[in-house]
């Protein structure tokens, strides 16, 4: 019997090769590749979720008005950021809700700014600093469909940090983040969940983060949304102050518990390895 | 200590309770550890591997809690205990042959490092030595920080309408830093000052089945022994 649940218990642990293995195996690349931008891989169009469109669907009106299309022969051609020069809002004419969201959002917004500056920064793509549009997040010739929502999440965590620096780590070192993306609960939060995922609102609003908190805590009164998710100094604005300081005061108390841990934890083992060391040192002079 | 079986010189060192208890903290820490460091290193591959295991971050939180509770339980009886031992049996809980902190602690501390350089003498040592109260009172204040930091992070709905929400910042990071000194300390120098080093290896067995011997007693804890012999015949107070 004891040899049975020993076998047991030991073939118990076989799955988690697997399970680990399922964990690590590479994500689907979600974020547009730069060097591939002009050059479409047909094989990965073709598993994508516009596999079926054929080209002209999307890219039919290149001349259209006053646009003109590009002369392949050209010295400049292919040298621009090709998801700067795509008329996005040919999106809209499937993902209306989508595209909607967007331009009532903080990303449009940003990027409405940016092309209002002489210098034409904004061709330069979606990088920290500049502001995204569709195809910045989204690869429109290989993103696939009907992904689960631990996937759609795990990418998403991916993508946003791929500027949100700062917030994908303070994200992943947080409870919700650490369930999600970590240990692929699905009743975490990821990104999306509280920050919607084409609005993109920057919930410091209280009162829009007390909403966003209430989806998943219902009960949560008003100093709940006091909580600071992302515990990081940096990306904060100037203006936050009070942000500022709860931050700084977390650091403080996180710096002291680390000093005392030190401390003690440094003093028990030295006392602890001094202490063996005596003993032995005792039981080999009795031997002798 | 009062019962002394003169045939096999053997002595109560620790009630049933007190054995009980033992356990059942020592199976809930190592629950909480097991489940809470999960949790925190989520990104390693081990706590994936437990995740995996139990099924999943919810039931590591689940899991987490139902430990937590355990281990809390077992610190409420003690303290009922205490209470009962004081005020219905009359008890002290101060004495010298308690687990109360006393100066000649620290006494015994100075002079146990000395031992330790060399000086061939040691501390006569009451029934409770300055590290093993150190490992007591650490358990039993450290359980209630971190039950208290713990309901924090289980409620946190309602403890935020009584203080801010960035108190519960504030709690996770006392919470995760008191378990790491915790685990730092129970599973390397409780584990090794009371089971690993040389004069008692491999396993110190008389907090699971609650007998020590004379000789023990006398080498170990010469202070309690010279309280027994000077006590020989009266009640002995009965210690925690």
């Amino acid at each position: 019997m004891k040899k049975i649940i020993l076998v047991l218990w030991f073939f118990s642990f076989c799955g988690y090769p697997f399970a680990v293995s399922a964990k690590t195996q590479p994500r689907i690349p979600a974020i547009p590749e730069k060097e591939s931008s002009w050059f479409v891989n047909l094989n990965r169009f073709a598993d994508s979720a516009h596999g079926t469109f054929s080209c002209e669907q999307c890219h039919a009106d290149m001349d259209k008005g006053d646009k003109v299309h590009p002369v392949s022969e050209s010295s400049t051609s292919l040298t621009k950021n090709a998801t700067r020069l795509y008329d996005y809002s040919r999106c809209k004419t499937c993902h209306r809700k989508s595209y909607e969201n967007y331009i009532l959002g903080a990303h449009a917004r940003a990027l409405q700014k940016e092309k209002a500056k002489p210098d034409n920064q904004h061709l330069s793509g979606a990088e920290p600093g500049n502001a995204p549009t569709c195809g910045d997040c989204h690869s429109a010739h290989y993103a696939r469909s009907h992904l689960s929502r631990l996937e759609t999440g795990r990418n998403a965590t991916e993508v946003c940090g791929s500027c949100h620096l700062a917030q994908k780590a303070s994200y992943l070192e947080n409870y919700h983040g650490k369930a999600a993306v970590n240990l692929g609960n699905e009743r975490s939060a990821f990104c999306t969940d509280c920050h919607g995922a084409h609005q993109c609102v920057s919930l410091k609003d209280k009162e829009a983060a007390l909403t966003a908190c209430r989806r998943c805590h219902p009960e949560a009164g008003q100093g709940f949304a006091e909580f600071v998710i992302h515990v990081t100094p940096k990306e904060i604005a100037i203006d936050a102050k009070q942000k500022r300081e709860r931050v700084a005061l977390i650091r403080v108390i996180t710096a002291i518990m680390a000093i005392l841990a030190v401390l003690v934890v440094g003093f028990f083992y030295g006392h602890t390895f001094l202490w063996i060391l005596r003993e032995l040192h005792e039981r080999l002079r009795r031997h002798k | 200590m009062a019962t002394h079986n003169p045939e096999k010189e053997t002595f109560v060192r620790f009630s049933v309770l007190q054995r009980f208890l033992h356990l059942f903290t020592m199976l809930g820490f190592t629950g909480l550890a097991i489940t809470g460091f999960s949790l925190k290193f989520s990104s390693q591959w081990w706590a994936c591997g437990v995740a995996w295991f139990v099924g999943g971050a919810g039931h590591l939180a689940y899991l987490h809690r139902f430990c937590a509770v355990i281990t809390y339980g077992c610190v409420m009886v003690h303290v009922l205990w205490l209470l009962y031992f004081k005020f219905v049996l009359k008890g002290s809980l101060t004495g010298p042959q308690t687990l109360f902190p006393r100066g000649k602690d620290l006494r015994d501390l100075v002079a146990h490092m000395k031992y330790f350089f060399g000086n061939p003498k040691l501390p006569e040592f009451n029934r409770f030595a300055y590290w093993e109260k150190f490992d007591y009172l650490a358990i039993f204040l450290g359980m209630n920080t971190m039950g208290l930091t713990g309901l924090f992070l289980w409620f946190p709905e309602f403890f935020s309408t009584i203080l801010p929400g960035y108190f519960i910042n504030i709690a996770q990071v006392l919470h995760l830093y008191e378990a790491i000194i915790a685990v730092a300390l129970k599973f390397v120098v409780h584990l090794s000052s009371a089971h690993l080093r040389p004069e008692i290896f491999p396993v110190e067995k008389s907090i699971f089945n609650g007998r020590t011997t004379r000789e023990k007693i006398m080498k170990e804890h010469p202070g309690e022994w010279k309280a027994l012999m000077a006590a020989e015949g009266a009640v002995v107070e009965k210690p925690l």
